[in-house]
């Protein structure tokens, strides 16, 4: 093996087809961003029409194609619905999920359990490229005649069946692309999630028990099973729908459908729209797990590491991490409540629903908990962990009136969906991701991000985050329905108009606040302070490895003496003991 | 009460307060968990900040006030969910309004963009359709002949506008013809989704008309400054059919609002006006449902009772479409 890691192999094989977890991961972070800011930027688009429905769109307005705008570069609302498609799509399946996952999970893991990769290096190759594959598919699809896929990004049919199919181009149209993206993009989570259970099962170095994992790793595992699970029957329900459209099969079309005028006979009939529903929130309930675990991974790390103290209570986050784990599979319905549910029914998925905010509830608690009796560094890191902490409970707390399905009669499909789960995942997740991203950039790089540049993003991210999304929360109390192309067609979204109109605001300063961000993240990358191997006094084995790690990541391989979070021991030298040293070694 | 809280629009429904109890129990519920977790963080990081705390203690703080909240918690969404999320959910899918109540029954059949209301007529019973004999413009519901249903002959057909009686039970049976659709008024607190294959019931009671609604609905705007330009003309549009209530004489209560109009009142110096929507109970579209969706707006004219009678008295003898949407895509 370690003649394996010595030759060179050359720079396609080095940088491009790469083997290594580290590349792999560095690969997936840096598509995924790129992704993530390109979606980011959709949704910028969308917010001048929300904010001044009707007035072109300035500056790009022109050049945005018939498939988006009229003539007068006035965003269509076609091209509002294809915009907001895709803008869900690609934050989630191209951006938060890849950059989680396959970036922080593929290059933190294998260095903290202490393995020289992932068990199978080539899965993992396989999985970054398929995973481009279904990237280059979406973007293409914007492309083809009709332009992308405008059904919103869970697809419902039968209008997302219809969608396009009397074009001239029957087949490869917005829709199909999207369903052919979508399986490309489900295969690619498929490997690499079969890749990370085996790697954590298997490839521990001597002495790191499944209690002595970072909670990090443990928040990976269980997401690799969610990845595992959830994701097969989304995949199954593309196939369906694909041929639904290409073969006029009817998996999801009723009997008796008449779309402007024409009766749709050439669907056999006797499908069941409900049935796709099912199917996809099977998948995209636990999918909110997926964004949301890797996520309280980081948060945990970098709250652990700068308060100078343990975990607050590690078994108990891990069993909470497990149980919400299992509980995901079975709430998806209650994105369900208004198809027509009867009581049992509802009252299970409520009951559910409300069964796992407990241990939301328990995790927030420890993380809360773990600052007391702490010895707070402010770093940028943990200037992002600690934000994360309030907007994930908001995020949590907005879900209870959806998960009860009384008040979801009144919230169910208006923004206050949208500011939830935002909440959630922007100033949640997205919040984390940074953290992590500041945390470990000295690690990946060998080099410091700026200290400077990143107060200077932080700030205003949280700020505009908030101005985003609160008012969502009280535009969809007020009733007005999301994916509207114009509210002020209703009386009650005309009454709220100005909050959306600081609403969109928010996002063009958030997109702005990004610059820092991305000054920093290049010009750190190449000219950053030199860092230490261990700039943080950090204790988990990731911090034990050179920085960067060379290919097979340690020099010699590591044996771990105890616990992550091995923080302020009393009566030790230093405040922190590292998984890696013996105790002959600390004294 | 009327008096909307947490953002809420005025609720008209007879039960429509059991939803909105629900939410604002479950919002203060909410804004008491978020400040006591929100002053304990901000102690937190003042107090134990690196330079006024230089060791952390390693062992776990005692955590008995945490998971008394932790069980408090837990009780309170025991509470929220068998008290009342529960019951009230009940109320809304399986108690429809019994026989002795008299309930009016309508189909709504919704369609790309737009709502077809089928009232059954005096005699209670709908009429046959069959999708082969739908034509947007003429038949969009696809009714068959008179002559081979006599049950369609006093049947009623209004798209988009939805005429109901104030204080009686309205049971609507709920479909769609093509995509999904979800039937949505806010004011009712309604909202269901129309699903094409299958007939939804639900119900609802309104407590108050269109009238009364429009009073409660009236809301002071700035006038703006620029009669004749862009602006105003936005000003109209956004504020879409209001009317002005009140206000000095010089345009009277009533007048539906025109830039003609606004010239007045700016010359008249005045600054604001007090207007209410003309339509003030919207049906809204509440499941994306394609390019029109964002217009697939109905109104509910909600009548006193024999307003009602005299309206349908009148709309049943011919069949009468107010509105000719011949929507495309």
């Amino acid at each position: 093996m370690s003649s394996d890691h010595t030759h060179n192999p050359g720079f396609i094989r080095k940088y491009v087809f790469s083997v290594d977890h580290k590349v792999i991961g560095v690969q997936y972070a840096v598509t995924s961003l790129i992704f993530l800011f390109f979606g980011f930027s959709l949704m910028m688009i969308m917010r001048w029409q929300l904010a001044y429905p009707g007035d072109a769109i300035p500056l790009i307005g022109g050049w945005l194609g018939q498939y988006l705008v009229d003539n007068n570069g006035v965003l269509l609302p076609e091209g509002y619905n294809a915009l907001g498609a895709m803008h869900g799509t690609i934050m989630v399946f191209l951006g938060v999920v890849p950059l989680a996952v396959g970036g922080f999970g593929n290059y933190v893991m294998p260095l903290q359990i202490g393995a020289p990769d992932m068990a199978f290096p080539r899965l993992n190759m396989a999985s970054y490229w398929v995973y481009v594959l279904g990237g280059i598919a979406m973007l293409a699809s914007f492309f083809v005649p009709g332009g992308a896929a405008n059904s919103g990004w869970t697809s419902y049919p039968p209008l997302s069946v219809i969608a396009n199919v009397d074009n001239a181009h029957h087949f490869w149209n917005g829709q199909t692309i999207w369903l052919l993206g979508m399986v490309l993009l489900i295969t690619s989570s498929l490997l690499g999630s079969v890749n990370f259970i085996v790697t954590i099962v298997h490839l521990r170095v001597k002495g790191l028990t499944m209690f002595r994992l970072p909670f990090f790793v443990w928040a990976q595992l269980v997401t690799s099973f969610l990845l595992l699970l959830a994701f097969p029957p989304l995949e199954a329900a593309g196939v369906l729908q694909l041929m639904d459209r290409a073969f006029d099969t009817s998996f999801f079309m009723p009997t008796g459908l008449v779309v402007s005028g024409v009766v749709r006979d050439e669907y056999a009939g006797g499908g069941s729209p409900l049935l796709w529903q099912h199917l996809f929130w099977f998948l995209a309930h636990p999918e909110v797990y997926v964004l949301i675990l890797p996520a309280l991974g980081i948060i945990g790390e970098i709250i652990a590491n700068n308060t100078r103290r343990p975990l607050w209570g590690y078994k108990t986050l891990v069993y909470s991490v497990v149980f919400l784990g299992f509980m995901s599979f079975v709430v998806w319905a209650h994105h369900m409540f208004l198809t027509g549910m009867g009581t049992t029914m509802s009252n299970f998925f409520q009951t559910t629903t409300m069964i796992i905010s407990i241990p939301s509830v328990v995790i927030l608690t420890a993380m809360l908990l773990s600052l007391w009796n702490a010895s707070i560094r402010f770093n940028v890191p943990m200037l992002f962990a600690l934000s994360f902490l309030p907007m994930f409970a908001i995020g949590g707390l907005t879900g209870l009136p959806l998960g009860l399905s009384a008040s979801d009669i009144q919230l169910h499909d208006t923004y206050y969906v949208i500011g939830h789960f935002h909440y959630v995942v922007a100033p949640g997740t997205i919040m984390a991701l940074f953290a992590g991203i500041y945390f470990w950039f000295p690690k990946v790089t060998g080099r410091k991000m700026s200290t400077l540049l990143g107060h200077l993003h932080f700030w205003p991210t949280l700020l505009f985050m908030n101005v985003i999304f609160g008012p969502m929360l009280i535009i969809g109390l007020r009733g007005v329905s999301r994916r509207l192309w114009d509210q002020t067609e209703y009386v009650l979204g005309a009454e709220v108009q100005g909050w959306t109109v600081m609403s969109s605001w928010g996002a063009w300063m958030l997109g702005l606040s990004q610059l820092p961000f991305i000054i920093n993240f290049f010009y750190s990358a190449v000219a950053g302070k030199k860092s230490v191997e261990n700039p943080w006094k950090a204790t988990t084995l990731e911090w034990a490895a050179p920085s960067p790690p060379p290919h097979g990541n340690f020099a010699e391989v590591p044996v771990v003496y105890r616990g992550p979070y091995e923080y302020s021991v009393p009566g030790a030298k230093e405040d922190f003991q590292p998984q890696h040293l013996s105790d002959a070694k600390l004294s | 009460m009327i008096a909307s809280s947490f953002w809420l629009p005025p609720n008209i429904a007879e039960r429509g307060s059991e939803i909105d109890i629900i939410i604002s129990y479950l919002h203060i519920f909410m804004a008491v968990l978020f400040v006591v977790w929100g002053v304990y963080f901000a102690y937190c990081l003042v107090r134990f900040r690196a330079s006024a705390n230089p060791t952390a203690t390693y062992a776990d703080a005692k955590a008995k006030t945490s998971k008394a909240a932790e069980v408090i918690v837990i009780v309170i969404e025991a509470i929220l969910l068998v008290g009342f999320s529960i019951p009230v959910w009940a109320y809304y899918r399986s108690e429809p309004p019994t026989a002795d109540k008299n309930p009016l029954t309508v189909r709504v059949v919704a369609q790309q963009f737009a709502w077809n209301i089928h009232y059954p007529g005096p005699d209670g019973k709908f009429g046959k359709t069959r999708p082969e004999l739908i034509d947007e413009a003429l038949n969009p519901i696809g009714l068959v002949d008179a002559s081979e249903d006599p049950n369609r002959a006093d049947d009623y057909v209004s798209v988009n506008i939805f005429h109901i009686p104030k204080d009686r039970d309205i049971l609507v049976r709920l479909t769609s013809k093509d995509v999904i659709h979800s039937f949505a008024v806010p004011l009712l607190r309604v909202k269901q989704d129309a699903i094409p294959g299958m007939e939804i019931p639900i119900w609802f009671k309104a407590t108050k008309t269109s009238e009364e609604t429009q009073k409660i609905m009236t809301r002071a705007y700035a006038v703006p400054e620029s009669a004749a330009g862009r602006r105003a003309e936005k000003f109209i549009n956004r504020n879409r059919l209001l009317i002005t209530m009140s206000k000095n004489g010089s345009v009277p209560a009533g007048t539906t609002l025109t830039a003609e109009h606004l010239k007045t009142l700016i010359a008249d110096g005045i600054t604001s006006v007090d207007l209410a929507p003309a339509f003030p109970v919207n049906i809204q579209c509440a499941q994306l449902c394609g390019l029109g969706h964002y217009r697939m707006k109905g109104q509910m004219v909600i009548h006193e009772s024999d307003d009602y009678e005299a309206w349908f008295a009148e709309a049943g003898v011919e069949e009468v479409f107010e509105d000719d949407e011949e929507e495309d895509d």
